[in-house]
């Protein structure tokens, strides 16, 4: 136990798969390395616990105990203080008036009405302990009051929504037991995120938690191609039909009992307007689902605030937000319920084992001059496009012949050269979606074994069969990113094959730097990471390029 | 009473007579000539006082009920009456409390008859017991009213809720009630009707602004304490606290995590104060902006680094340097006015800093119990409204090293693992010592959460290692300071050795991990903290700490003169995991960069495009002096400035072209010396000489003003007797006043005519003027007057005026 309020867990100790359970309803898992992984108590953690039913004395309890040395009193005390704010107001459904905020503690209740934050969003005060709240301002109401430091313990409930029968068709495959856990633990909680590392079957939680809530379902993705995915599996999976899946994306308006809508088009204005909104209210649904959940863009926030009665179900393989806005997700679409480190169900063998090296190459004398006289701005661009990475990253395909190999970049000119260098097709933004498909089957059947793929790639495409990646740029280190292209080759291989991520840097430049970036992340998460010279992979002699 | 006071002191036995002044030692300083000089020392009212003071509640009752039970006529009372009085408790227990008043002579005399010592009454409250005066000796009504008991009782009973509630605030004292102005409170007038309570007039105090008192006559008070008995309730003992002890084990655990963190913050404190030091205020002490950004570098609320950087400063690890004699050639403050003075830590910190954990918090504890400050103060207003600052003077107060301990002595009195409430351990030191606790409620509130913060208690209760370093006598301080301090310097190692052994044990290793983090799964031994801190950047502290390296963590390595193979070798010997891939090639990577670029500095350069030139250079032996160096195939420096290198390589036969810093060649034809040019004597001669040319309306002018000026004298010269006179000696026998009225007239005629007047005034510095004007107004007291000669407008104060004569013609 530190003092900055976290915890370091030593993973090689006897007592760690104890400790692990102990802290994990508290605690954040926010690094894991492979001797010490790390642990954040923050109020929302802390809070979350207290709303799962631990009390601050077994928190207290389960600190002393497994920690290796004295804590100090003032954070014991803290900790203490931290929970015993929560639930000192809750959220009812009074019989008489509705919906209403009840003060336990008098006091608190008189110091958030009279907060500025909160105006507008309270009603009329029926007594001493209770003021009314207007329906509408739930998801806001818990978001303001989570940000005064009294978070309000929600009991009001969820609507069930319009019942629809979908169960899971368990042929020949099963739930696998961390995928169980977390549908439970959602369930228990009544909203949240499950995060799993991609390849972990975040779909499958994703449908276990339909066939729980037997409800019509409004599922959110990223993209039309994810959606048709989410489909597929659907159809597979449960014993729900093509005809009561519908799509609503850019080509097609379907509303049916579970409906896969995209992002985009939600967040599609005519006019200034938000055109596509009603489908929130087109059915009564009883569960909502985000897929991706760390892309939802801002307009669909605001949204969600207001489908504070309906469960909803965040899946994401990262929580990590580089707009920082986690504690949005939080509050508006639930505290996180499951998390697993990926290496521990990589150790299960759900998910590929994968080696993430580092290749650095020298620039050449001519590309030094040209990035030493570049602009900051363009600085990037030039040291990742350099040239000098095609002869690399032909070095890297040819070593693992027969293999599925992506190839990721996120500048298409470079990516044309790539793919003319290594006489493969190209995925791009403008690729349409049939040509895509086309693409993603033959690949996924083996008749293509080299893929260039640019930044479209990066989000919920099913590559199964994808057992090497090699990126040579990317979106300047971009931790959420990495985590993507990553899950790009984590899915388990028939033959428990290891996976190969390769990054392929300039040596010296900005690319090294956000590199480093990538690669505390990588490590953080558990992945070997080493770095290699381009020469080690290359061999002598040096090839001639041009 | 046959014997007085000094008679009975002088009856006393030897260890009696010294039991006395063991218990009051203020008595024998100075030493007094003989008894009877103890003896009216014994009586006076300051040192009565001090005895008084560190009586327990229990005993200033029984010395109220000995006051009480005076009778009115000898001013004895005994034993007796006393235990009469205090019927409610164990006669033993009273018994006690009159003998340990007995022995320090606040009562004297037989059992039988007991006198209360003189100056009791003076300081202490006239109402003992918090009982009024005797009815009979307030009003007469009224003491009708309480002979007669059963109508007393009746009256009493009748009474309203109301005046119950205000005759049961008055009984529980003290007896007297103060009313608002005018409106006397309907149950209040009742009472006063009644007779039950009586207004009065304080005595000796100027009457209070708030209106009316009223007082609660002595019996109506002793018959409303029914129930408790007359004194009130009695607490022979002291009240026990209700909360649950803890076990001592868990006590100690969490007051050794907070000893290591306090070490922490207050290393982090001052670490920060060295790497940006904060100025000094005018006033002293440390701005509210500086304590906000120590606050936060050191994770710690405002108060707790308040209290911190208060407790280094009293350790002497902190001070004040002279901001100008610091290697930043100037500090600045945020306001943007430059400072005198900075605080910075001292030579004792990286004493300090070598000490063990427990020698380092046993430093700070030393420092906190005997600073006579009040840290929690800090952040507060004093009474002018003014903040106070931390390590202002403001925050001083002489009594705080005593609150601070008693405070503490009073869980140290509790069984190990008691844990009484910041309220319980109040109550306790209102109840020992009710008269010094009075008014220290802050000092030792700010004890308590002081000591929280230390670590010299955790959970509410005293830690074993603290209670060793409070178990020294105190009394001993005076009588035997060497035996004291051996004996506290002994404590105190115990204490060290028993904290010591609670404290986790140091440890030598690290475990590397691939994210590059360095994670110490325990406090660092001093060699390890010290090469970490130059090899990695600090991330997270507490029980075990967690550093990161960085590229720049590894430059910095690589500047104080570590190499690559040393890092290597570092991680290597300090890591109980295999050094991740990652790190090995980061340092690679770094070192093979570190010094890619050189810098120097060098007087003067010489280069040439000619390599075989510069190497001829380099191996002319009469160039030598130069201590040429070649920096590159191209390029040799030299110490010596460029016109020596010059000189040098041309008396060599070189043929070298000096260059300036654009690169351009300096051109270098030989220069003459020179003195500073000055303007030609001739030329100045010239200027003077020759004739002013003015044009012509200038010169029209100047001439006018000359001839103006001119007729201006010398009407001056011609100013009337009258007028000068008037200014100088009388000659005219006129008197002023007469004069004056004449000038008056003079000058109201001269400005209905427009005609000019001489006038004579008294200016502003004393002295006597005359001035030719034309009046133009003469009005409020000031005359405005025309000047021809000035073309300005003058104005005189009439008053000022002492004559005034029409202009003759």
């Amino acid at each position: 136990m530190q003092s900055d309020k976290t915890l370091l867990l030593e993973v090689d100790h006897p007592d760690a798969r104890a400790c692990r359970m102990a802290i994990a309803p508290f605690a954040e898992l926010e690094r894991s390395p492979e001797h010490v992984h790390t642990y954040r108590l923050t109020p929302l953690g802390l809070w979350n616990a207290r709303a799962a039913g631990h009390d601050a004395e077994s928190v207290v309890d389960s600190l002393i105990r497994f920690s290796r040395y004295p804590v100090p009193n003032a954070l014991l005390v803290d900790v203490a203080e931290t929970m015993d704010r929560y639930g000192r107001l809750q959220l009812l459904n009074d019989p008489v008036h509705g919906l209403v905020l009840r003060g336990l503690d008098k006091i608190v209740l008189v110091e958030v009405a009279k907060s500025k934050k909160l105006a507008g969003m309270l009603g009329a005060r029926v007594d001493d302990e209770t003021i009314l709240v207007h329906p509408s301002e739930r998801g806001r109401l818990k978001q303001a009051l989570l940000k005064l430091g009294w978070p309000a313990e929600d009991l009001a409930g969820y609507v069930d929504g319009e019942a629809h029968d979908i169960s899971l068709r368990q042929e020949g495959w099963t739930l696998r037991s961390y995928q169980q856990e977390a549908v439970d633990g959602f369930w228990a909680g009544g909203s949240g995120v499950v995060v799993l590392p991609c390849g972990a079957g975040k779909t499958l939680v994703g449908a276990a938690a339909m066939a729980t809530a037997s409800a019509t379902t409004l599922i959110l993705v990223t993209n039309t191609v994810a959606g048709r995915q989410w489909k597929r599996e659907l159809v597979a999976r449960t014993s729900l039909t093509e005809e009561e899946i519908g799509e609503y994306s850019g080509e097609r308006k379907e509303i049916r009992p579970v409906t896969i809508a995209t992002y985009q088009v939600l967040t599609a204005r005519r006019g200034g307007a938000f055109t596509h909104l009603d489908l929130f209210g087109a059915r009564d649904w009883g569960l909502v689902i985000y897929d991706e959940v760390h892309l939802l863009p801002a307009p669909i926030f605001r949204f969600t605030a207001d489908l504070q009665a309906r469960r909803r179900l965040g899946l994401t393989a990262t929580l990590v937000r580089e707009d920082g806005r986690e504690g949005d997700v939080f509050s508006l679409i639930g505290p996180k319920r499951y998390d697993a480190p990926w290496k521990d169900i990589e150790a299960q063998g759900w998910i590929a084992p994968a080696e993430c090296v580092e290749v650095r190459v020298t620039l050449t004398e001519a590309e030094r001059m040209t990035y030493a006289v570049t602009d900051a701005e363009e600085r990037y661009r030039v040291a990742a496009t350099a040239r000098t990475k095609l002869p690399v990253v032909r070095a890297l395909v040819d070593k693992h012949p027969g293999e599925q190999i992506l190839v990721i970049g996120a500048y298409i000119d470079q990516l044309h050269e790539l793919g003319e260098y290594l006489d493969a097709p190209i995925l791009q933004g403008s690729t349409t979606n049939k040509e895509r498909e086309r693409l993603f089957d033959a690949f996924r059947d083996g008749s293509l074994k080299t893929l260039v793929i640019s930044k479209v790639g990066n989000f919920s495409i099913d590559l199964p069969e994808a057992a090497v990646a090699i990126q040579v740029s990317g979106t300047f280190g971009s931790r959420q990113e990495e985590a993507q292209r990553l899950g790009r080759v984590l899915r388990p291989k028939a033959d428990g094959r290891q996976a190969h991520f390769y990054t392929v840097v300039s040596r010296d430049t900005i690319d090294t730097e956000y590199a480093a970036h990538r690669q505390r992340f990588l490590a953080e998460q558990g992945y070997a990471y080493t770095i290699v010279d381009a020469d080690d992979v290359l061999g002598p002699p040096l090839p001639q390029i041009d | 009473m046959a014997t007085t006071f000094a008679d009975q002191l002088r009856a006393l036995s030897d260890e009696a007579l010294g039991a006395l002044i063991q218990l009051r030692p203020d008595l024998v300083v100075p030493l007094p000539a003989d008894i009877s000089a103890l003896a009216v020392r014994a009586q006076s009212r300051g040192s009565v006082a001090r005895c008084l003071d560190g009586l327990d509640e229990f005993t200033l009752r029984i010395l109220d009920a000995a006051r009480l039970s005076r009778s009115a006529e000898t001013a004895l009372t005994s034993m007796a009456a006393i235990l009469e009085l205090a019927a409610g408790v164990q006669a033993d227990d009273v018994r006690v409390a009159v003998d340990r008043l007995r022995v320090r002579f606040l009562l004297h005399g037989t059992e039988d008859a007991l006198q209360v010592t003189g100056a009791v009454d003076e300081v202490t409250s006239p109402y003992p017991a918090g009982l009024g005066r005797p009815a009979d000796y307030l009003e007469p009504q009224t003491a009708a009213l309480v002979a007669d008991k059963a109508r007393l009782r009746r009256t009493v009973l009748a009474a309203a809720p109301a005046a119950r509630a205000v005759l049961d605030r008055l009984a529980a004292g003290p007896p007297i009630g103060a009313l608002s102005r005018d409106t006397m409170a309907e149950p209040v007038r009742w009472l006063v009707e009644q007779h039950v309570l009586v207004p009065i007039t304080e005595a000796g105090r100027a009457p209070r602004p708030d209106g009316e008192l009223v007082e609660l006559p002595r019996e109506v008070g002793i018959l409303l304490r029914r129930e408790t008995g007359p004194l009130g309730e009695l607490r022979p003992f002291p009240p026990l606290p209700e909360t649950t002890p803890r076990d001592p084990k868990s006590v100690d655990s969490a007051g050794t995590g907070q000893v290591m963190e306090a070490v922490r913050s207050a290393e982090a404190l001052l670490e920060a104060l060295a790497a940006e030091p904060a100025p000094v205020l005018r006033a002293g002490g440390l701005g509210v902006r500086d304590l906000r950004r120590l606050s936060r570098s050191a994770g710690l609320d405002e108060p707790g680094a308040a209290l911190l950087l208060e407790i280094v400063y009293a350790a002497g690890l902190l001070g004040e340097a002279d901001a100008h004699g610091s290697s930043r050639s100037v500090t600045v403050s945020r306001a943007g006015a430059p400072v005198d003075e900075i605080f910075l830590p001292t030579g004792a910190y990286d004493l300090w800093r070598a000490l063990s954990i427990a020698q380092r918090w046993h430093t700070l504890v030393r420092a906190w119990l005997s600073m006579t400050r009040l840290p929690g103060l800090v952040g507060g207003r004093d009474d002018r409204d003014r903040p106070i600052n931390a390590l202002a003077p403001e925050a001083e107060r002489a009594g705080a090293p005593q609150a601070r301990r008693e405070a503490l002595l009073v869980l140290a009195d509790l069984a190990p693992g008691a844990a009484p409430s910041a309220d319980e351990v109040l109550e306790l030191l209102s109840w020992q010592a009710p008269r010094r606790a009075r008014g220290r409620e802050a000092s030792h509130r700010d004890a308590l959460a002081g000591g929280a913060l230390l670590g010299v208690t955790a959970i509410g209760a005293l830690t074993s290692y603290a209670r060793l370093i409070l178990e020294d006598p105190d009394e001993g301080d005076e009588s035997d300071p060497l035996g004291v301090r051996a004996a506290a310097a002994q404590q105190t190692s115990d204490s060290v050795r028993l904290l010591d052994g609670l404290l986790p044990a140091p440890v030598d290793h690290v475990l590397v991990q691939a994210d590059l983090s360095v994670v110490v799964p325990g406090p660092p031994e001093p060699e390890l903290a010290a090469e970490l801190d130059v090899v990695a950047e600090p991330e997270s502290a507490g029980g075990a700490s967690v550093f990161r390296v960085t590229p720049a963590s590894v430059r910095r390595a690589l500047d104080v003169g570590y190499t690559a193979n040393d890092l290597h070798a570092l991680f290597k010997r300090r890591s109980r995991t295999p050094v991740p891939q990652t790190l090995t090639y980061m340092i690679d990577d770094a070192a093979r960069r570190h010094g890619g670029l050189r810098t120097g500095s060098a007087g003067s350069y010489l280069r040439s495009d000619d390599e075989a030139l510069i190497a001829e250079v380099l191996a002319d032996k009469r160039l030598i002096p130069l201590a040429l160096r070649q920096i590159a195939p191209t390029v040799l420096v030299s110490p010596s400035p460029t016109s020596r290198l010059l000189s040098q390589l041309r008396d060599a036969g070189f043929a070298p072209v000096a260059e300036d810093a654009g690169g351009a060649a300096v051109l270098a034809r030989p220069k003459v010396r020179r003195a500073p040019t000055r303007t030609s004597l001739a030329a100045r001669l010239a200027d003077q000489a020759g004739p002013p040319v003015l044009a012509g309306p200038r010169l029209a002018g100047v001439v006018e003003q000359i001839r103006r000026g001119d007729i201006a004298t010398r009407a001056a010269r011609r100013a009337p007797v009258t007028v000068r006179a008037a200014n100088g000696q009388s000659t005219t026998g006129l008197s002023s006043v007469q004069r004056h009225g004449e000038a008056m007239a003079v000058l109201q005629q001269a400005v209905r005519e427009r005609a000019r007047v001489w006038v004579g005034y008294v200016d502003s510095h004393g002295a006597t003027l005359s001035r030719l004007v034309r009046p133009v107004s003469l009005s409020a007291g000031y005359l405005r007057a025309e000047d021809e000669r000035t073309e300005t407008l003058h104005t005189f104060a009439l008053h000022r005026i002492t004559a005034a004569v029409p202009e003759e013609e």
